[in-house]
């Protein structure tokens, strides 16, 4: 994912803006990281590119 | 949600049902979590086996797909009956356009250079590459679809693309990862139509746009209740025909929602079995 589009992403949960942790680029790219909601706590992992952002009941029993 | 004790035969009957009958919530809880699990299996299942028509049952035996006119291959001749033109199809990446679509909500949106685009339910990726190349270099388009595989899909083929602007995200289009009012125009390619919480999905795509903002959609809609074995069918829902709401309660629902310039258009009929015809559904957030 494109760190320019972390403006407009929210938590699904309670839309509060995320805060990228632990974030590996490739070129401009998030390639692996998290987006932690500091509202919520709630942690979204961005894996090979894609963030993850399922609320976390559907989160879970998504394939790997 | 949460509540996996919840025992099954609780689920039956809990429907909410509009006042013209009928079925756009699915109330209980493990009742819509059973039918976004089994929608996410099928469309799972076809984004791995390169995706031959709308969540036909590819698998064990055990699901039997109804048979119905939904069977869509990826052809030429058929994506320019949805309103696909020749460079479309060119321009696009390969492999973006599986054929689950049933209509070109890009082609009604008219998107303007920069604007941004959000993609409900965007599968391979094929509308968001063709709205990709209206709103150019400095426009952005982002898919969130539920479904591992096909953004998985997307981000591939996005890869193989020359197309930078567009991003692909894993997410539930009734609780979208996006902020209120950044949105110019939504996109939705026969997707609403499989969602459990269908007014939760219009509120979401609401919140997002901007003021002013447009929602373009290609959709199945039923000019008539459909029979509630079809209804209940998780297969027939699969199939983008079950969960087709009608076109009066759509049209409510949207005027509810707070949309203006509700505009629905019956493009053709999609089954022959079902009074259900495909429609390009057009609504406007107010300024």
């Amino acid at each position: 994912m494109k760190e320019s589009l972390l403006e407009i992403l929210r938590c699904p949960l309670d839309k509060h803006e995320l805060e990228l942790e632990d974030a590996e680029y490739d070129g401009e790219e998030i390639v692996e990281g998290t987006l932690v909601c500091p509202e919520c706590g709630e942690r979204y992992p961005i894996e090979d590119g894609i963030p993850n952002l399922l609320p976390p009941d559907m989160r879970e029993e998504a394939p790997a | 949600m949460t509540d996996t004790e919840t025992p099954p035969e609780e689920t039956t009957d809990t429907e909410t049902t509009t006042a013209a009958g009928g079925t756009d919530t699915i109330g209980d809880d493990t009742a819509a979590a059973d039918r976004r699990a089994h929608v996410r299996k099928e469309y799972g299942d076809v984004a791995a086996s390169a995706g031959d028509c709308c969540g036909s049952s590819t698998g064990d035996g055990e699901e039997t797909a109804i048979e119905t006119d939904t069977a869509v291959e990826a052809d030429p001749a058929r994506a320019s009956d949805l309103g696909y033109d020749p460079d479309d199809l060119s321009e696009a990446p390969d492999g973006s356009n599986l054929g689950l679509g049933c209509g070109n909500p890009v082609a009604i949106s008219r998107l303007e250079a920069g604007e941004t685009v959000l993609d409900l339910g965007s599968g391979g990726g094929f509308d968001c590459f063709l709205a990709a190349r209206e709103v150019g270099a400095d426009g952005q388009v982002i898919g969130v679809d539920m479904t591992a595989e096909m953004i998985e899909r997307a981000r591939e083929n996005a890869r193989e693309s020359e197309f930078d602007t567009v991003d692909f995200r894993l997410g539930e289009i009734e609780h979208l990862p996006v902020a209120d009012a950044t949105v110019d125009a939504i996109i939705s390619n026969c997707v609403i139509n499989l969602s459990p919480d269908k007014p939760q999905v219009l509120a979401e795509a609401f919140r997002v746009l901007e003021p002013g903002g447009r929602l373009s959609v290609s959709d199945l809609l039923a000019t008539e209740e459909l029979p509630r074995e079809i209804r209940d069918n998780p297969d027939a829902v699969a199939e983008c025909v079950g969960g087709a709401t009608t076109v009066e309660r759509f049209e409510r629902l949207l005027a509810e929602t707070g949309f203006v310039d509700v505009s629905i258009t019956e493009a053709g009929q999609w089954s022959e079995e079902l009074p259900i015809v495909s429609a390009r559904i057009e609504a406007r957030k107010p300024e």
